[in-house]
């Protein structure tokens, strides 16, 4: 099943991306993520489980990100997995993963508030 | 075995279709190696080079040409490292690609044929070029005496590595068609060590975004062993609508100096693709400009701005067998003739009734005239096809004879029937050579006439009244009146003591033998053959004239039918007989009071046309039909206009109508009569002639006051020598 869990925990959003993101996921990813950003304080996307990765839903996570920063919100990709981070450095966005995946601290990277 | 003989054919297709686009390729690859020159020079251009080369060895690999994929490896390689700078351009090396390119062509046909090529075509080419490129050519390719196969082309272990700036904009549908940029970039970095930044900057709010569309672009540098070409492949298959470039970088990270960065993105067709051919119809361009010796131009360049000459914009395009096309001409031409033929029985129907039958038949002829036009535009082609092999003749003479010209082109996209296309090239490449063998001084000589030392040629071509004009002017010396009127007397043509006028001397070298100039040359022979251009322009129905200033140039104007096929006419009687007036010619219709009529002392009949006179034409004289009106003011007088604006009143007894009529070329089973342009069959199963608007006023002009000229004349001078 590739669907996007939905959790909502104390007003924050947390989303569990599935194994396979392909591009047909992309359109539902956003649209969860703008729920998300409108019902909750911040988001936190569990990369964990993914297997494939399309450009298109990486994309989608940096527009989440840019949103994020200039609406003050919280976000975080938490346990990226070796695919999602390969993809990443594929297509020379490590260093937003890092930001964002809080590698870099050892814990989420929440945006600054 | 049923399965086996389809697949046999299904390969004999696809060859077929492989050496259909070879031979395109072949034409856009020597159009740009006629633009490459020493200096600055269009990157994009040897891109299209470059990728010309490579689809033809793509295809040959796949079918196993060995000979045509080594061949072309060797040219391939050698555009390659001009693209990356390694190798400078020089004309000797421009030379041995041009003839790389015509060996290239020759192993194609020799593919096609199934027969082997001479040991000597590959390797005379081969020295050639590495003779002018041999050190800036990778190792691999210089010490191998037969290039890699396709296979092991990015084998080049001992080539240095180098660094490449990388620019990718993707379309915003890519991913749509199921390409993945994170694969390529993945392909990108088995080349070499791969640099690559994100750029956010079009990416839209998350409110906003389409989640199957891209917004990202890349910026990156490659170091890397691997050639330009193993760069391109990895964006093989997006690049038709990404923004792509790729710019060698000196050791130092700036962009190579030797050569100036390209200043346009590489927007490639992908190697291994056919780009398709441009939109159908253009209006004429402002005027192309191409050097020839001293000083080309790095790239075509408009006349007007200045501005480098764009790749047109592709349309699709499907491929379709000739002959499917001609059945179809056929068959429209016959439905033309039986439309005709049901108006002529319902013309005789009692007025007022079956009003249904005659507006189907009214609509019938819209869509019998929509369904022609729709035809004909399958079978035109732009005149640019054939204008693209005069840069190169003209380089060619211009080498031969010394003399420094300029080629200016305009009007490329004026489109024309396909078979009139065919037929303008002999015509062409005559009046071309023509102009550059006696029509341009020396330099020095020009330099002493106080010219510029480089000539200028004008090709054009533009429609008008239904017909397509082309001109070819020089500004060399003009034609030499004093020794073309000499040697047409010394030849019997023309009487001792005559004086001609000037445009009937200029008239005269379309003589066999005659020439602008006495000069001979290997180039243009002896005559040059302005008498062959004649007949060839006069047998598709088209007329060939001249205008020359001497000391200011000479200018030929070639007028052709824009079709051979079909065209729009007013039928009018004359006497027993029916003639068909091309509707693209006719100016008005009227009937002339007396007052109107004159007769000009020994010379003809004129009538007064809206504040001018207009010479008279009886047609019942000059084509000697009996039982005609006689009396102007009793009959009706069309005004004509030829191409070269001389208005024609032409006297017929009555007007019976306008209708399409299918044109049958009275050449093949008859002879050329001066005044008709072909025949027709009319609804009613009678044949009329279609009238030849030109040559009915020259017919007019010869006949004098009197007008009784028989229709099947003597041949005049020129035409019994042609």
């Amino acid at each position: 099943m590739t669907t996007i869990a939905w959790q909502e925990r104390s007003g924050e959003i947390r989303l569990g991306l599935p194994a396979d993101l392909d591009l047909a996921l992309a359109p539902p990813l956003i649209l969860n993520l703008r729920r998300g950003f409108t019902v909750g304080d911040g988001i936190e996307v569990d990369g964990s489980a993914v297997e494939y990765v399309s450009t298109a839903c990486i994309q989608a996570l940096v527009a989440a990100s840019r949103h994020a920063e200039s609406s003050g919100q919280r976000f975080a990709v938490t346990s990226p997995s070796r695919v999602l981070t390969a993809a990443c450095s594929d297509l020379g966005l490590d260093g937003w993963l890092r930001q964002w995946s809080g590698r870099e601290w050892g814990r989420p990277q929440w945006s600054r508030t | 075995m049923a399965v086996e003989g389809s697949r046999v054919d299904n390969l004999g297709q696809f060859k077929q279709t492989y050496f259909d686009e070879c031979a395109e390729l072949l034409a856009i690859a020597e159009a740009g190696l006629l633009r490459l020159a020493p200096g600055t020079f269009d990157l994009e251009e040897v891109n299209t080079v470059f990728r010309a080369v490579h689809s033809i060895k793509g295809g040959a690999g796949a079918f196993g040409f060995s000979d045509l994929v080594t061949f072309a490896h060797e040219y391939e390689a050698v555009m390659d490292a001009i693209r990356a700078h390694t190798v400078p351009v020089s004309y000797g090396l421009v030379e041995a690609l041009i003839h790389a390119n015509d060996a290239l062509g020759r192993l194609i046909d020799h593919a096609r044929a199934g027969t082997a090529p001479p040991p000597d075509l590959i390797a005379a080419a081969v020295t050639a070029l590495r003779a002018d490129s041999g050190h800036g050519l990778p190792a691999a390719v210089i010490a191998s005496g037969r290039a890699p196969a396709v296979a092991s082309t990015a084998a080049a272990p001992e080539s240095p590595r180098r660094s490449f700036a990388l620019r990718f904009e993707p379309n915003p549908d890519l991913l749509l068609s199921g390409n993945e940029p994170s694969f390529m970039f993945r392909a990108l970095a088995r080349l070499g060590k791969l640099e690559l930044g994100c750029q956010f900057d079009a990416l839209p709010a998350l409110t906003e975004l389409d989640g199957e569309k891209l917004y990202l672009k890349w910026a990156g540098t490659l170091q890397t062993a691997a050639s330009l070409a193993e760069i391109e492949e990895v964006f093989e298959f997006v690049a038709d609508d990404s923004v792509i470039e790729i710019t060698p970088l000196a050791a130092g990270g700036a962009p190579a100096a030797a050569v100036p960065a390209p200043a346009t993105p590489m927007r490639s067709a992908a190697p291994g693709t056919v780009a398709p051919p441009g939109p159908p119809a253009k209006p004429p361009g402002p005027p192309v400009l191409y050097g020839s010796r001293d000083e080309p131009p790095a790239t075509p360049v408009q006349a007007e701005t200045g501005e480098p000459v764009q790749a047109a914009s592709g349309g699709q395009s499907i491929r379709v067998d000739l002959d499917k096309v001609e059945r179809l001409v056929n068959l429209v031409g016959e439905m033309v003739i039986t439309q005709s033929m049901i108006a002529e029985h319902l013309r005789h129907l009692p007025p007022g009734q079956h009003r249904e039958m005659l507006t189907g038949l009214e609509q019938l002829t819209q869509h019998t005239r929509d369904l022609r036009e729709c035809v004909m535009a399958i079978r035109a082609q732009p005149v640019g096809s054939v204008f693209q092999r005069i840069p190169r003749l003209v380089r060619e003479l211009s080498a031969e004879t010394g003399k420094d010209v300029v080629l200016v082109t305009s009007g490329e996209h004026t489109e024309v029937d396909k078979t009139v296309v065919e037929n303008l090239i002999d015509p062409l490449t005559h009046m071309i050579r023509n102009a550059v063998a006696h029509g341009f001084e020396p330099p020095d000589e020009r330099e002493a006439l106080g010219k510029p030392r480089t000539g200028t040629l004008h090709l054009s071509a533009r429609h008008r009244s239904g017909r397509i004009v082309i001109e070819v002017a020089d500004d060399g010396r003009g034609i030499d009146r004093r020794r073309v009127l000499e040697r047409a007397v010394e030849r019997g043509l023309v009487p001792p003591g005559v004086q001609p006028g000037d445009a009937e001397v200029d008239d005269l070298i379309f003589l066999p033998g005659f020439t602008t100039s006495e000069m001979v040359s290997s180039l243009s022979g002896r005559g040059v053959g302005m008498d062959v251009v004649r007949r060839n322009v006069v047998a598709l129905g088209g007329r060939i004239g001249v205008h020359s200033i001497p000391g200011e140039g000479t200018r030929f104007v070639l007028s052709l039918p824009l079709t051979l096929a079909v065209l729009d006419g007013m039928v009018v009687s004359v006497g027993a007989e029916r003639f068909v007036v091309p509707i693209t010619n006719i100016v008005e219709s009227l009937r002339p009071r007396p007052a109107d009529l004159r007769r000009l002392v020994n010379l003809c009949d004129v009538i007064q046309f809206r504040g001018q006179f207009v010479r008279l034409a009886r047609l019942h004289r000059l084509f000697d039909i009996p039982d005609a009106v006689e009396d102007p003011t009793r009959a009706l007088v069309v005004v004509v206009e030829a191409e070269d604006g001389a208005q024609l009143g032409v006297l017929v007894d009555d007007i019976q109508g306008q209708q399409q009529v299918v044109i049958k070329s009275l050449e093949p089973n008859f002879r050329r009569i001066t005044g008709v342009a072909a025949a027709t069959i009319l609804g009613d199963g009678r044949v009329a002639l279609i009238l030849d608007v030109a040559g009915v006023h020259e017919l007019s002009r010869r006949a004098g006051p009197g007008g009784g000229r028989l229709a099947v004349e003597p041949p005049s001078q020129t035409e019994a020598a042609a």
